[in-house]
């Protein structure tokens, strides 16, 4: 297995999928079994490849970047085709993997309108590509670019298979398709974060002796090379570009648009591992490169996020539509992420990353069942759903047991995310004002309560209560195979990653304990 | 030398193959200068020089044209145009553009130049009968000859300050007689910018450029929007680094505040445009506030290298990515016979080909990594930064703010063709591909990924610009 290090293993978890993509293209439109088994296996080939670098990375030095690579790749200014992974990409890595072969599993038999599997699967096996390659770069524009690659598909996914409602847009003179609306409101909302994250990283490059790679900006940056109004500067501009992706309140708006348009399995990706680059991208480069600047960002990121929790479950309450729903509840869950990540302490970014990997996992589910219920009962309206568990008993369990997931019901795997983010946000890293954290973790705690409400609510509205009588006429189908083969292990993930917590943190733990004392010291 | 360029009879049938060949030929002694380069070859009394620099832009206006020819193959046989005289006016166009590229001397540049717009006169308004065509050409031959006459009054005024042709012997007279802050350059360069600016259609000299491309031939249109404008720029580049470097300071500042007012009001006004090739003029316009903006801050900083470097780096790759922006548009609007985008809906369906076509290359334009486009931005904001200058990052962020507003039209199309219902379901109408134009298609696409995928490549542009300005 050796073949597998020196960056040949992660070199094919992230561009088999592309050049799967652009075979899928050449396979005719007739032979639509060959397109989707053609993706399938992809996708598994994929996951297994990433799955058999486990047992190839060295867990005792999981603080250090491993299986990598460096090629020169843009001479003329200095960027590298570097990559590598430590502790804290290799659990995202795994779940980006293997959360895309439920998702092509799921869309075998569930394709969104108009059908057209290959151009729907060539695009999830694109975005796959990029969302791989920006957990293994190690090059800011290497990072670049593939945290761009995964815009164009999601656009498109959004935009030809999304949701066809016709609805009023505030500021827009005639009505407009959800669809159309939420997808260039993505596109233009990220690029223009990014846009600006670019210009941040050319300033680090100048700054940092003309480099583009992270190990060796970190190095720089942890020796203090990156002061004053400058570095401050350059730390905004970061976290406009990574924190529209979480997205944090008030840059969040594009999400419930996206979500609510996005076909089932688009929300599935974008609410598992989309919304991660984000948070990603603050733990690899933002707070390493630029440890002062956090520190002295960090109260009002943890303010942000904060308001993002509370705001996220009110919003929630305030939803009919089962799908907005789920979407302003990432706005809360990503909101404890940002918490424990603002705390700069290890319990709170170890929180962080199992946050990360819980809410890929839980909503992820989450979205699946809503989708799949939108798609039997033609409907996301919860005023007119009911009894969902006597009519779609199936559905019906695994949505309550997610709810339960997702509100963080101890041994299940939301809980550790949420009570580690707010025990680091108790005790956040010396110097840090402990009013405005612990004030934060108060309305944190609010929040789980909130959080806890609009579920059970959600719940009550939904799976519990007599089915309405029109309903009755209907022929309803309660989840098939393929839908159970995409969930089941998503369930069994969450009763594994509840129980045993430590297979997230066995990997994150010494990554996120050397960061930091590498950036702050002891 | 390159100058040996067959200029075509008049020989109705043949002359379509004839001039494919020809310009294809022409690639050959360029491709061995290249391979046997040693040093800068100086002739006619150093006022023509045959450098890597040059060498790289011949090869793109020859190129250019080429794909110029395969797009006009169709057009011009299936209407009654003259054949002959379309052909030779587009290849003294090219001659014009290679002199350009080539010449250090005020009259060389300045007959290059000339000789490189003057046909595209002619051409622009071809389709005789047509009244925005003919409106069209009257601007841009009026606009043009002030124009010309801007620049010419400009070069007289080096000439009496200094008594000197080359460029050389210019800087040298300026530099002993330290005449870099004269006025009268000043002037001069302010001339020239604006003579130069109406060809590159900048702000505020870009007002002919929607009306002309609008009525030109597709093809044509393609060209100018293309090549003419990288002659034009070419011009800019040599004359304002090799003629007025010593006033960098004042010239940047004037080029900078050009380069922001173009990108901004191009943009601005694009996103109202409904047809398509209006559209691709005033996101052309924008895109020249691009490749100027390093220009402006590299006369600032006085570090041209990196300007030159990101300048032509964003030039080469721009021009090929609208080369086949205009392909589909020329494909979109010929299937539809409609020039409203609008009412395009869904007709990715009938050729997906030409739908993933479209899709690359205005995506590209919009700069969507890993596309050829995004490299071009990333030059330019790299070479923006350099120095830490106030005008750089001003103009950087500018450009970014930019790059968002783009993405919202060319964005459009992609969402029309692809999104949007078609408009008659049923018609059954065969989609038109022709041959040459696939190779137009095929040949735009692959640098348009190899730019954005392998954008190393371009690395030796950096060295190229260093030899140009080294000596």
């Amino acid at each position: 297995m050796d073949l597998l290090s020196n960056g040949t293993g992660l070199t094919a978890v992230v561009f088999l999928p592309l050049i799967s993509a652009l075979i899928l293209t050449a396979i005719p439109k007739s032979q639509e079994f060959l397109i989707k088994g053609f993706a399938l296996v992809s996708s598994i080939v994929t996951f297994f490849i990433s799955a058999l670098l486990l047992p190839q990375f060295d867990f005792s030095n999981a603080d250090k970047l491993q299986l990598g690579n460096k090629i020169s790749w843009i001479k003329s200014i200095n960027s590298n085709y570097e990559i590598g992974i430590d502790g804290i990409s290799l659990p995202l890595l795994i779940l980006s993997t293997f959360i895309t072969v439920l998702a092509i599993i799921y869309s075998i038999e569930h394709l969104p309108e108009p059908k057209s599997p290959k151009g729907f699967l060539a695009l999830i096996l694109v975005l796959e590509t990029g969302m791989n390659g920006t957990f293994v770069a190690l090059d800011l524009i290497l990072f670049f670019v593939f945290f761009e690659i995964v815009l164009l598909p999601m656009y498109f996914m959004i935009g030809i298979w999304g949701d066809k409602t016709v609805r009023t847009v505030a500021g827009l003179k005639n009505q407009i398709e959800t669809r159309l609306y939420a997808s260039i409101k993505f596109f233009v909302f990220t690029l223009f974060g990014s846009a600006f994250m670019l210009l941040g990283f050319l300033g680090l490059y100048y700054r940092g002796g003309r480099t583009f790679s992270i190990p060796e900006l970190i190095e720089l940056g942890t020796n203090g090379a990156f002061t004053g109004t400058f570095a401050m500067l350059v730390f905004a501009v970061l976290f406009l570009g990574f924190a529209v992706k979480v997205p944090m309140w008030p840059l969040h708006t594009w999400l419930p648009d996206a979500h609510t348009a996005a076909p089932t399995v688009g929300s599935v990706l974008l609410a598992a591992i989309l919304l991660k680059l984000g948070s990603y991208g603050f733990v690899r480069i933002a707070i390493p490169i630029l440890p002062e600047q956090a520190k002295a960002w960090a109260p009002a990121i943890a303010i942000l996020s904060a308001i993002g929790i509370i705001y996220g479950s009110l919003a929630c309450l305030a939803q009919t539509d089962l799908k907005r729903l789920i979407a302003f509840s990432s706005v809360g869950h990503m909101g404890f992420v940002m918490l424990g990540i603002a705390s700069l302490t290890p319990i709170g970014i170890n929180a962080a990353m199992i946050g990360m990997v819980a809410h890929g996992v839980i909503t992820g589910l989450l979205f699946f069942l809503s989708g799949s219920m939108a798609h039997t009962y033609h409907t996301r309206d919860m005023g007119r759903l009911g009894g969902n568990m006597k009519l779609l008993p199936k559905t019906g369990a695994l949505l309550g047991f997610t709810a339960m997931a997702s509100l963080g019901l101890p041994g299940l795997a939301g809980f550790w995310g949420e009570f580690m983010a707010l025990l680091g946000a108790f005790n956040p890293l010396d110097g840090l004002n402990l009013t405005v954290f612990r004030g934060s973790m108060v309305a944190g705690a609010i929040g789980t309560v909130l959080t806890a409400g609009y579920l059970l609510w959600m719940l009550q509205r939904v799976n519990l209560g007599e089915p309405s009588e029109e309903w009755n006429e209907m022929e309803l189908h309660d989840a098939d195979g393929y839908e159970l083969a995409a969930w089941i292990p998503l369930v069994i993930l969450t009763i594994l990653i509840g129980v045993f917590p430590k297979l997230i943190f066995g990997a994150t733990n010494d990554a996120v304990v050397s960061l930091l004392s590498k950036a702050f010291g002891g | 030398m390159i100058l040996d360029l067959i200029l075509p009879r008049k020989s109705k049938y043949y002359v379509a193959a004839f001039a494919l060949f020809g310009t294809l030929a022409s690639l050959a002694p360029l491709v061995i200068q290249w391979a046997t380069y040693s040093d800068p070859i100086y002739t006619f009394g150093n006022s023509f020089v045959v450098d890597k620099f040059s060498i790289i832009l011949k090869g793109l206006f020859i190129l250019i044209t080429y794909l110029t020819f395969l797009l006009s193959i169709n057009f011009i046989e299936s209407d009654k145009f003259y054949q002959g005289e379309y052909y030779y006016l587009l290849l003294s166009s090219l001659l014009g553009a290679l002199v350009v590229s080539s010449s250090r001397d005020l009259l060389t540049i300045f007959i290059g130049i000339e000789l490189a717009s003057t046909p595209m006169f002619l051409l622009s308004g071809w389709k005789k009968g047509d009244r925005k065509s003919n409106e069209g050409a009257i601007k841009f031959f009026l606009l043009g000859v002030l124009s010309a006459s801007l620049i010419l009054y400009g070069f007289s005024l080096i000439y009496g300050l200094t008594g000197q042709l080359v460029f050389a012997d210019i800087s040298a007279y300026l530099l002993a007689n330290s005449l870099g802050s004269s006025p009268v350059l000043l002037l001069s360069s302010i001339l020239v910018i604006s003579g130069i600016g109406f060809k590159i259609s900048v702000v505020p000299f870009h007002s002919w450029a929607p009306d002309t491309y609008e009525g030109a031939p597709l093809p044509i249109t393609a060209y100018l929007s293309v090549s003419s404008k990288a002659t034009g720029f070419v011009a800019l580049i040599v004359l304002l680094t090799k003629v007025f470097e010593s006033s960098g300071q004042s010239w940047g500042v004037i080029l900078a505040i050009v380069a922001g007012a173009t990108m901004t009001l191009g943009n601005l006004v694009a996103l109202q445009q409904t047809n398509p090739v209006r559209l691709l003029a005033y996101s052309s316009i924008s895109q020249a506030g691009f490749i100027i903006a390093p220009l402006a801050v590299s006369g600032i900083t006085g570090n041209y290298q990196d300007g030159i470097f990101a300048s032509v780096t964003y030039l080469i790759i721009y021009a090929f990515m609208n080369m086949g922006a205009f392909l589909s548009v020329h494909l979109f609007t010929n299937f539809t016979n409609s020039d409203n985008f609008y009412e395009w809906g869904g007709i990715a369906k009938h050729s997906p080909l030409t739908g993933v076509l479209t899709t690359i290359f205005f995506f590209s334009l919009a700069g969507i990594p890993p596309l050829g486009g995004w490299f071009a931005k990333f030059v330019v904001f790299r070479s923006l930064l350099s120095t830490g200058e106030i005008v750089g990052i001003s103009l950087a962020i500018i450009g970014a703010i930019n790059a968002v507003i783009a993405l919202v039209y060319y964005a459009r199309i992609s969402k029309v063709i692809w999104m949007d219902e078609l408009k008659n379901p049923e018609e059954e109408k065969t989609f038109e591909f022709q041959n040459p134009l696939k190779v137009v298609g095929v040949f735009t696409v692959l640098i348009t990924f190899v730019a954005g995928i392998f954008p190393g490549i371009f690395s030796y542009l950096g060295e190229v610009s260093s030899i140009f300005f080294g000596n």
